[in-house]
């Protein structure tokens, strides 16, 4: 498909939403351009959810005006709608049809009938690889095998812009890869995605510009190389030892420079300012509380460092 | 109005599927019907009143054609156990029966034949009026004929005997219900209440299985998704009605009566209105478990009170706050009166209740963001 440049598939000005005095979304703006993976990266209660359902028309903003392809998604609500297909975080399908009627069902509520719904139903089970299971019940299927079926019930349509919420949320690895090849093929065939996930990994590997969302805002927006440019004066430094029992973070987190101190496991993970050497210090602090040191590694930087730097949680907070 | 179509036929296709709902709305009445059908066939059965023989003074002061005409009658009544005894000397016959020493006192003069009798044995004095009633009858022909033919009195006064006198009518003996038909009226009521049940999960199964978003994020408007759910709902339970209805009918025998399109009609407007509550309870509670608690409450009660399990008395007004005996009783004027019209308050009540369930859904419901 023909890719028109500089068109904007979701442009969002100013939107806001509020439930009660809680601020959900606040004043957020964006323009998500034709044939990008677009990246919203937010920890839980970020507000990206909330963007995602009003953008989807499951919401309504109190303020601010959403545009799908041009045009005012509240006053073309049904325009917006067909050009849209939402995946949803948690699985949107019925355990009592069978992946066909699944997919036939919601693609018919889209205005397809006849040959036309078919031959698209076939097409998106073909496309996420349940054609052969295409008369079987999902409550027969494994979780990566719903989810594939949750993502072809939102394409057989074909949208312009999907949504894709945590698509890969407990799934099996051999699945993951299969949906992450398949939103790279969606996008290849045309499709603008928007794509949310708690994997930084996945979001890195396949998004092309990324927006970090905290607090119903966009903190930081761009690809990935630009949001790592961001946060060049920061580094990463994990120290494994034999046992973190009775290490006391305080004693760390007072170091000069050090801004974030975290314990996974027996990997103490210290966030530093870059311009300050105080790799002794820690070092030192370790060893009289009495850690022995296993490995110690400084971290390359990743947007994992760029979220926690920005928002100062992690993305699973 | 495709999209109402397609969430219709999804909302039939899924029912159809469901083995529990088939079981719990198409055997669970079937099995109620039959046990309770048979284990109170008893309580059912008409009642017979045994009437020993009745004993009637008499006072003979006539000397007429009447005066004779009546010691004929005295011999043949005699025969079907009504026993005539003069009233000889001072015995007061009004007394008599004022005392309940006797049935019935009568008095014979040429001017006719009076009769005493006591409204505390109103059966035994209905049937010496009748039998009285049929003597004096006859014995006006007699005299008619008289006038043209007195040859031919004789003949018409000889034609009277004991059982032309008494004329047995059954009193609705074949048109009142048995166990099997009573229940079948009763256990179809309560299930089409049941589909209250379904109606409070309407929304909420959607909204839990998540689906409810995905309806709502396509291009189909809420009314048609309303619409939709709620067409399929409302035909689905009728169905199972009809297959009740239906199967008591063709394999327990039960009377469903001659007016078969009557007696639908109440029952789907009895499903129109539990459906209704149903959801209006669900969008008035917010949370599927407690539109669930709240609705079954109130279908056991309205079961009990309503004569789902016992056959009760209609002219107290508890049984009446239950819908169940709306329909149950409109239902069995239709079968065993002919009385069309006694379904009209049924379909009335289901309907109302219908409306402002269905407007407190309506309005609930389009004020909601969501489902």
């Amino acid at each position: 498909m023909e890719r028109r440049k500089n068109v904007n598939v979701l442009e969002i000005k100013n939107l806001t939403k509020k439930f009660g005095d809680f601020i959900a979304v606040d004043n957020m703006s964006l323009k998500i351009e034709e044939g990008e993976i677009f990246g919203f990266l937010g920890a839980n209660g970020a507000g990206k959810s909330t963007t995602i359902n009003m953008i989807s028309g499951l919401l309504r903003s109190n303020e601010g005006v959403i545009n799908i392809l041009g045009k005012n998604a509240v006053k073309h609500n049904r325009f917006a709608k067909m050009n849209i297909g939402i995946v949803p975080q948690d699985l949107a399908i019925y355990e009592d049809l069978t992946a066909y009627e699944n997919v036939r069902f919601f693609a018919g509520l889209y205005g397809l009938r006849g040959a036309v719904l078919d031959a698209r139903v076939k097409e998106a089970l073909a496309f996420v690889g349940l054609s052969d299971k295409h008369k079987n019940y999902p409550k027969n299927f494994s979780g990566g095998m719903k989810r594939r079926l949750n993502i072809a019930c939102a394409i057989a349509h074909r949208p312009k812009l999907i949504i894709m919420d945590e698509p890969t949320v407990g799934i099996d690895p051999q699945s993951r890869n299969y949906i992450l090849n398949s939103v790279r093929k969606l996008n290849e065939m045309g499709s603008t995605i928007i794509y949310t996930s708690h994997y930084m990994e996945e979001v890195e590997e396949i998004c092309t510009r990324i927006a970090i969302v905290d607090h119903g805002q966009i903190i930081a927006e761009g690809t990935k190389e630009q949001l790592k440019s961001i946060i060049t004066n920061t580094k990463d430094i994990w120290i494994e030892v034999k046992s973190t029992e009775g290490l006391d973070l305080n004693t760390l987190q007072a170091i000069n420079g050090v801004e974030a101190v975290q314990i996974e496991e027996n990997v103490i993970k210290i966030h530093s300012d870059a311009g300050v050497n105080n790799l002794n210090k820690i070092i030192e602090q370790l060893i009289k509380n009495g850690a022995e040191i296993r490995s110690l590694e400084e971290q390359e930087l990743n947007l994992e460092t760029v979220f926690l730097t920005l928002t100062g949680r992690n993305l699973r907070d | 109005m495709l999209n109402i179509v397609n969430i219709f036929l999804k909302e039939l296709k899924q029912t159809f599927r469901d083995f529990r709902m088939f079981v719990f709305m198409i055997a669970f009445p079937i099995v109620f019907m039959l046990v309770l059908g048979m284990a109170l066939s008893n309580a059912f059965s008409t009642s017979k009143i045994s009437i020993d023989n009745i004993h009637v003074l008499y006072k003979n002061l006539g000397n007429n054609q009447l005066a004779q005409s009546f010691e004929t009658l005295k011999k043949e009544t005699a025969k079907s156990g009504i026993q005539f005894k003069e009233a000889t000397g001072n015995v007061d016959g009004k007394k008599a029966v004022k005392q309940n020493n006797v049935d019935g006192y009568v008095e014979i003069s040429n001017n006719g034949i009076k009769l005493y009798e006591s409204d505390r044995n109103s059966i035994e004095g209905n049937i010496i009026q009748g039998m009285l009633t049929a003597f004096v009858d006859k014995y006006n022909v007699a005299m008619s004929v008289a006038k043209v033919d007195p040859s031919k009195v004789n003949m018409v006064l000889a034609s009277n005997h004991s059982k032309q006198y008494i004329k047995e009518t059954s009193l609705h003996a074949a048109k009142s219900p048995g166990a099997m038909d009573y229940y079948a009226i009763a256990m179809t009521a309560m299930i089409a209440f049941y589909a209250a049940l379904n109606g409070t999960s309407l929304m909420n199964t959607e909204i839990a299985r998540k689906t409810g978003d995905r309806l709502l994020v396509s291009p189909a408007r809420k009314s048609e998704i309303f619409l939709g759910k709620v067409l399929g709902s409302i035909t689905i339970n009728f169905i199972f009605i009809v297959i009740v209805v239906l199967f008591s009918k063709f394999v327990f025998k039960a009377n469903w009566g001659d007016h078969l399109g009557v007696i639908f009609l109440v029952l789907l407007t009895e499903v129109l209105m539990a459906v209704s509550f149903g959801l209006g309870v669900s969008y008035i509670t917010k949370t599927g478990g407690a539109a669930r608690t709240i609705v079954m409450i109130v279908i056991q009660i309205a079961s009990f009170i309503g004569g789902a399990y016992f056959k009760i008395d209609y002219a107290g007004n508890i049984p009446k706050l239950s819908p169940l005996s709306w329909v149950i009783e409109g239902i069995t004027k239709v079968i065993y009166a002919n009385d069309l019209g006694a379904a009209i308050p049924s379909i009335i009540l289901n309907i109302g209740i219908t409306l402002i369930m269905m407007l407190i859904a309506v309005v609930s419901f389009q004020r909601r963001e969501g489902l």
